[in-house]
């Protein structure tokens, strides 16, 4: 019996004007857009594989270990086309160096474009699912049980022996048939299109990852078919249960994001960054002191810190006071392409100096970070989670976060990058505290031999594994699963006592 | 007789629960958006006004020191003048820059330093921020996305509805002519539509005037005004749509389908998707060659005059060739930054010319204008400093040869007056808003929206005579 009303269900709804047209719509905008998305990609593809050339360029070109640059560049993730999430927002280049831990607030862009484009709101994926197969699922569900109520048949299906849970589970599994076409099909084309693509690669893993996204949409999908359901058992006429529907849809899918972000502030502790500012600033200022004795104490008689030396090159000194991201350092030091051969004696004493300055270096980097990392966690991370948090009131924030996890675009995916940068700072200050690069010669001349920057670590970076994606996916897509449950007993209760 | 069929279907939307809803979802919004401008307005007076006083601070104490000082190191930070009225649309004020550097001058050494020049900073992406990306709740977003919506929700069973239950029938049986009906079912719908938004509005005008932080002028309200008429316009344009579909179409469900198809299309997805696709096609820019010329430039004006720029003798000969230096070496500079940002305008304004094949952008961009916000603000405000630092060019040149003692060599200490200038006499920028240039600019917009009302309200007339009932 089931089998003959699930058939009849589907033939129902394949052959309806809205199935054709849902088809059709979706087909053309995913189609029009994955295209651009893949350009879009490509572009920032070939901007990275620039970018890392050049820094790569540059390193070699570096004579002495203190003027080096030691830059990391962000590969650009394939699966943002499914949803771009922070992939594209966030800094690209990241700067190592002994001076400071990097972390994500410290990144900057490479690729010369024009900044003014990005007024114009990027759309991905699983935006144009979050709008179009929300407002389908509903289209299909709103007359599901009204419309028969209506027209009586539900009368006559009654009449049989027929329980009114397998009707409403012939109605559910026949109109998600329905609806998986037009998301199938769509994937379908944007992997075709992916692999057609020459610059995209994508490892068995992505695959698996896409699947994360496919099965998130279908309960995304399925949670917005069973509103619509659950309206339509609720109320009586199939012209009330429409509009009510797209009231919800209305307010679920385009209001509610956009306002609650607009009436809630969330905006961290107002003193928060001068507080951790001023820290950091009196970490340094302590630094400078030792720095003032230690050369007051040493055996050269006047207090400077270039020793006389003398050469081709030049010194340089300097500083960083970045407020926002709460980065303060200064820095001093020389740089000799060649050194004249009477400065040669008060070489040991600026090595002596270098020693010294070296280790306090690292270790004012790591006190500044103790101090650093909750005060941007504070002012960056919370509010954001905040937000998220908020938006998850509505199923679109829930699919957009759960997407977000599976495709690597979300914080914690970028994170990971910045969590590797900040390994390969630690294996870099290891690697000079190791060789004694500080006292080295090398460090401020690069006259005898220069530096052999092939022995340096090298720095790797994979995206994360298939199963810790799947990890930071499974909060938000259990919350979706449970609503459908809920909403699946919710319909049924209503529908079981409810007069035909 | 139309006022009759107005007012039946007046009485039956009153009644309905869209009514209700469309009440409770604009109030609510526009509430929204009055308590979230008066919590962030001030903050953002407050931030411009220290940052105009800490410029013209900088001005005052150079005006304050000679007519050189002022001659080499300029305006300052010339800031945009935040406007009242953020709450009608954001148009992307938080990407756009807020400044025109117009100071700081390069400094070759000690006693070679540059004049001043006009700077335009990029627009500012916030890679700090980690938060998700959503549109603020402005008036724009309300009339755009929701109002359009609803005047959809109002009208797809205008026709259709009736036709399937019959009434439809009945009424063309007495005599009353076609279009009569069609338009007052238009104006019906047209005045249940306009009832909740109207309430809306003024509880978000009464919160907002009523406040002590925000002050509307005559100006102001008349910008609301025109806003509240496009948004009218905007309105008429999808209740206009929605009755050329549902009469089109026999079933009041496959009409709102249809509806729903177009304006997710034409509302959500073209305005971005074209936008992107203009973009991408868009030839990268780069700051290289530009960097290049202007190497070459300074390259050119060094060989030029190096023989005699670092000398401090104070002969006519010397102090001619610096000053020639330097007025080459700004007037050069900024015309290479003038051309920089032309060239970002010049692919900004071709996707926004695209994307105006929606109409939600077509009142997108209405609404930026007259709210004084978005782009073409930012354009007029590039404008603004830009004729103000001809001004201040001209006055320094001015105040210099009124001094017959002066050598009037601008851009060196020793060729320029020393004569003490009175600080009110130097002009000082303000960023004003031409509400005659707005409307002119943007009457080609209305023009447009009030055409497509047009073509859709006759295509609905057609549509609805030639109709089997």
């Amino acid at each position: 019996m089931l089998i003959t009303l699930i058939r009849r269900e589907l033939l129902d709804n394949l052959m309806t004007f809205r199935f054709t047209a849902a088809v059709f719509i979706m087909l053309l905008l995913v189609v029009a857009n994955t295209f651009v998305l893949i350009r879009d990609y490509e572009r920032r593809l070939t901007s990275y594989n620039t970018a890392v050339e050049k820094h790569r360029q540059e390193l070699l070109e570096t004579k002495t270990y203190s003027s080096v640059d030691l830059i990391l560049d962000r590969p650009p993730n394939p699966l943002s086309i499914f949803n771009l999430g922070l992939d594209k927002r966030l800094g690209n280049t990241l700067g190592v160096y002994y001076l400071y831990i990097p972390s994500l607030w410290d990144a900057g862009k490479h690729g010369t474009n024009n900044t003014y484009l990005n007024l114009f709101s990027s759309i991905d994926i699983v935006f144009i699912f979050e709008g179009v197969l929300s407002l389908l699922a509903l289209v299909f569900a709103y007359d599901a049980l009204a419309g028969e109520r209506e027209r009586g048949t539900l009368r006559l299906v009654l009449t049989h022996s027929v329980s009114r849970g397998q009707i409403l589970f012939a109605k559910y599994i026949s109109a998600m048939t329905c609806l998986l076409i037009p998301l199938l099909m769509c994937f379908l084309l944007v992997l075709i299109m992916l692999t057609t693509s020459t610059s995209i690669f994508l490892r068995t893993d992505d695959f698996l990852r896409i699947g994360g996204v496919i099965f998130t949409s279908f309960a995304y999908l399925s949670l917005f078919y069973l509103i619509g359901m659950l309206i339509s058992a609720a109320i009586r006429r199939t012209s009330t249960a429409l509009m009510l529907s797209m009231f919800v849809w209305g307010f679920l899918v385009l209001v509610y994001p956009n306002m609650i972000l607009t009436a809630i502030e969330t905006a961290p502790q107002a003193d928060t960054e001068t507080v951790a500012h001023n820290q950091i600033k009196q970490i340094w200022d302590e630094f400078d002191r030792e720095r003032m004795q230690f050369l007051a104490n040493d055996p050269v008689p006047e207090d400077d810190w270039d020793f006389g030396l003398w050469g081709k090159g030049y010194s340089f000194w300097g500083g960083r006071d970045d407020s926002p991201s709460l980065l303060y350092y200064n820095y001093s030091g020389f740089h000799f392409e060649e050194l004249l051969e009477e400065s040669e004696p008060q070489v040991p004493h600026a090595q002596n100096y270098h020693r010294f300055l070296g280790l306090q270096i690292t270790n004012t980097s790591d006190r500044t970070w103790i101090v650093r990392k909750p005060a941007l966690e504070a002012l960056y991370v919370q509010p954001a989670k905040m937000e998220r948090m908020l938006l998850k009131f509505s199923p679109v924030g829930l699919y957009d976060s759960a997407t977000e996890a599976w495709t690597g675009t979300d914080l914690n995916g970028l994170q990971d990058f910045f969590t590797a940068g900040q390994r390969y700072h630690q294996a870099i200050v290891d690697f000079f505290h190791d060789k004694k690069v500080f006292e080295s010669r090398q460090w401020f001349t690069g006259d005898k031999r220069g530096v052999d920057w092939n022995i340096l670590p090298q720095f790797s970076f994979q995206r994360s594994d298939i199963s810790i994606n799947a990890k930071r996916a499974f909060p938000d897509l259990f919350l979706l699963l449970m609503i459908n449950l809920v909403l699946f007993a919710a319909i049924f209760l209503v529908f079981v006592k409810s007069e035909v | 007789m139309i006022w009759h069929i107005t007012k039946r279907e007046l009485y039956d939307n009153l009644n309905s629960l869209r009514f209700a809803l469309t009440t409770v979802l604009l109030l609510g919004l526009m509430l929204t958006n009055a308590v979230s401008h008066l919590r962030e307005h001030p903050k953002r007076i407050q931030k411009y006004n220290e940052a105009v006083i800490k410029s013209l601070d900088g001005l005052a104490s150079h005006t304050d020191d000679s007519l050189y000082m002022l001659a080499q190191q300029g305006p300052g930070m010339l800031y945009k003048k935040p406007s009242p009225l953020y709450f009608c649309a954001e148009g992307g004020e938080h990407l756009l820059p807020d400044v025109v550097e117009g100071g700081s001058p390069f400094g070759y050494s000690d006693n070679l330093r540059g004049v001043w020049k006009l700077k335009y900073p990029d627009a500012n992406i916030n890679m700090k921020r980690v938060g998700p990306d959503v549109t603020k709740a402005d008036w724009a977003f309300v009339i755009g996305y929701v109002l359009s919506l609803i005047a959809l929700l109002f009208t797809f069973d205008a026709v259709s509805s009736e036709r399937e239950s019959g009434t439809l029938r009945l009424m063309l049986a007495n005599s009353v002519p076609r279009h009569t009906v069609l338009i007052g079912k238009f104006l019906g719908a047209l005045i249940s539509v306009s009832i909740p938004f109207t309430l809306a509005v003024l509880l978000n005008l009464v919160l907002i005037s009523t406040s002590s932080v925000v002050h509307l002028d005559t100006e102001a309200w008349g910008r609301l005004g025109i806003i509240f008429f496009t948004a009218f316009l905007y309105t008429c344009l999808f209740l206009a749509l929605g009755l050329l579909i549902s009469t089109r179409v026999q079933r009041s469900a496959v009409s709102l389908v249809i509806l729903l198809l177009v304006w997710v299309t034409f509302v959500v997805f073209m305005p971005s998707t074209l936008a992107s696709i203009a973009s991408e096609f868009s030839p990268s820019i780069s700051s290289e060659p530009r960097w290049k010329r202007h190497n070459e430039i300074q390259d050119e004006l060094w060989t030029k005059y190096d023989k005699w720029l670092w000398t401090n003798r104070t002969e006519k000969e010397t102090l001619t060739a610096k000053s020639e230096f330097f007025t080459k070496d700004a007037e050069a500079e900024e015309r290479l930054n003038r051309e920089g940002l032309t060239e970002k305008v010049a692919q900004v304004q071709y996707a926004r010319a695209i994307t105006r094949v929606s109409p939600a952008t077509l009142l997108q961009h209405l609404l930026e204008s007259f709210a004084g916000t978005g782009f073409e603000r930012h354009l007029q405000f590039v404008e603004n400093t830009q004729r103000y630092a001809r001004q201040l060019r001209e006055f320094v040149a001015d105040t210099d040869k009124s001094d017959p003692e002066s050598l009037h060599i601008i851009g060196v200490r020793e060729g320029m007056t020393k004569k003490k200038i009175l600080p009110e006499t130097v002009p000082k920028f303000e960023d004003t808003l031409d509400f005659n240039k707005d409307f002119n600019t943007r009457a080609m917009e209305l023009l447009l929206l009030a055409l497509f009302v047009i073509v859709l309200l006759s295509g609905a007339y057609l549509a609805f005579v030639r109709a089997e009932v």
